[in-house]
């Protein structure tokens, strides 16, 4: 069989595609299978389809028997229930987060090697005591590191932002008071 | 068109070929993924959303990109061609995904090209630093620095336990994704590859060709990049990366040293045997193309080949691309057309090159 797209080298490659729910199979050889799909994946490309992995994690049942919540937990802000989120693997706005969070825990540990919290940047308008206390705990690890790589210089001056950065927690805590 | 610019056969900062390990770290990108707290992701947004969302973001960045002495140029995805689009794309300044074009979106550009901010990609905003070598810290400031510019503007959408909420559960957390390029043809003639991408994958890091998920890759041209957001500080991701790449850099250069003391003529043909088709050929496929820009680029890397730069290699692995290729041509080319403009392409670039280094050989030979 000679290839549908070029009309000239032999086809090797069967392409089914469905598109519309309209199933089109197309015989190509390697030379067009290979640049119908170029180069340029290589920078956004999904390491795991991720919705075939919650699928297997979390079977889809019919709403009613969901066997962690009696009822169907449905977002109020964007409408996604447990099961639109597992069918397409994607959140469809920060309030899903918090409708789903008893579920989460588990997915999150799967798909982040047993994590489950953030431990990075927090945004500047958020909360100064928390950003305070995340930075501290950031600093620390980077002060063990220049430790261990025996940075002295560099590790002197994490520790002294440490210092500063839990005197400052202080006062604002007393302040509070 | 504002657009234009971008279009140019000039190849980017990122494509240039300066700083230590360039010869085996092509480029360097980090990506951060964010979303504006009072909308709807885009997976359930409306349009209406989506240009409210774009509106807030782009007014931002062309408002206060000055304070990070960049000046962004706006392009709003549904006012291009497809054909630049995918111009767009295989320069990696835009995604796939966006230049799919589902919504309104738009990509904000900085001027050389280092910063692309997408907005309403599978997250309202995504921003991406790109540079060439293997750069991670520098790359991270940039992009840093504009995420904390755009976070005193604009209200993110972010959790005390979850951190930064993305559309996808595989960002949440930091929302980054840091990876390195990396061109590892002696790792891969010598199967060793095949051994070290599983072995990653348990450091929750995961290395992939450019090209399909498989393990051939095309160009013998690989990502490494982060597969954990959650648990780990943006610090502590980069520096895993950092190590883990390093690593692969230095058993890439072992590798080479191997080969070059085991079979020195096998492999010195291989690599001349590429550059006569790079230089000579008539009909050049995607496929044949890339491999011989690893064969030469591996032979200027190992002082065989002297009088070609590298940077025209890297502007040749993106030039060579079917968009490319058809906005070089002015129209619309078959596959086999592409062929043969593609081995045009070449053929006129590298005789460039001879004549700005001296050919040598060539003059031998006459």
């Amino acid at each position: 069989m000679i290839c549908n797209q070029c009309g000239e080298r032999p086809a090797s490659v069967l392409v089914k595609q469905k598109r519309n729910g309209q199933l089109t199979e197309r015989h190509l050889c390697h030379v067009c299978a290979a640049e119908n799909h170029n180069l340029n994946l290589a920078f956004e490309q999904d390491p795991l389809a991720i919705h075939q992995l919650l699928s297997n994690w979390f079977p889809v049942q019919s709403p009613s028997v969901n066997p962690v919540q009696k009822e169907v937990s449905v977002c109020p802000s964007c409408g996604f229930t447990f099961n639109n989120f597992l069918k397409l693997g994607k959140f469809g706005c920060a309030t899903c987060y918090e409708t789903f969070e008893s579920n989460l825990e588990e997915i999150f540990k799967r798909l982040h090697n047993g994590n489950k919290e953030h431990s990075g940047k927090i945004p500047a308008s958020y909360g100064s005591t928390l950003k305070i206390k995340k930075e501290i705990e950031e600093l620390r690890k980077q002060l063990k590191v220049s430790i261990e790589e025996e940075e002295f210089e560099e590790a002197a001056r994490l520790r002294d932002q440490v210092r500063e950065l839990t005197k400052e927690l202080e006062g604002s805590a007393n302040h509070g008071d | 068109m504002a657009i234009d610019r971008f279009l140019e056969p000039k190849a980017s900062s990122w494509m240039a070929n300066e700083g230590e390990n360039t010869d085996i770290a092509m480029s360097t990108r980090i990506r951060l993924a964010r979303n504006l707290n009072e909308f709807k992701f885009p997976y359930a947004f409306t349009e209406d959303e989506a240009l409210k969302v774009d509106k807030a973001i782009s007014s931002v960045l062309l408002d206060k990109g000055k304070d990070l002495n960049q000046e962004f140029t706006h392009i709003d995805i549904h006012e291009v061609s497809s054909l630049h689009r995918e111009l767009l794309v295989e320069k990696h300044l835009i995604s796939p995904h966006l230049a799919a074009g589902v919504h309104s979106g738009s990509v904000l550009l900085s001027k050389n090209e280092e910063l692309s901010i997408m907005i309403n990609e599978e997250d309202h905003l995504r921003i991406q630093s790109l540079q060439s070598g293997f750069h991670l810290q520098e790359a991270y400031q940039i992009a840093n620095q504009l995420d904390s510019l755009l976070e005193e503007n604009l209200q993110y959408a972010f959790h005390e336990k979850f951190g930064y909420l993305t559309s996808c559960p595989t960002n949440t957390g930091t929302g980054m994704r840091a990876s390195v390029m990396l061109h590892l043809p002696a790792l891969t003639m010598s199967q060793q590859i095949t051994r070290i991408i599983p072995a990653i994958s348990r450091l929750g890091m995961v290395v992939r060709g450019i090209y399909g998920e498989g393990s051939e890759a095309l160009g013998n041209v690989y990502q490494i990049s982060n597969q954990l957001t959650l648990g780990k500080s943006e610090y502590e991701i980069l520096q895993d990366l950092q190590n883990m790449t390093e690593q692969i850099i230095e058993q890439e250069r072992r590798a080479r040293q191997a080969i070059l003391s085991n079979s020195p003529l096998k492999l010195e043909d291989r690599i001349y045997r590429s550059l006569g088709i790079l230089t000579y050929s008539r009909l050049l496929t995607t496929e044949e193309a890339a491999k011989c820009l690893s064969d030469v680029r591996l032979g200027i890397d190992l002082e065989l080949i002297e009088n070609i730069d590298m940077s025209i290699l890297n502007e040749l692995m993106v030039f060579m691309q079917p968009a490319f290729l058809q906005h070089y041509s002015e129209k619309p080319l078959s596959p086999n057309e592409r062929d043969i403009a593609r081995a045009k392409l070449f053929r006129e670039r590298l005789k460039e090159e001879y004549k700005i280094n001296g050919d040598k050989e060539g003059e031998d030979s006459v």
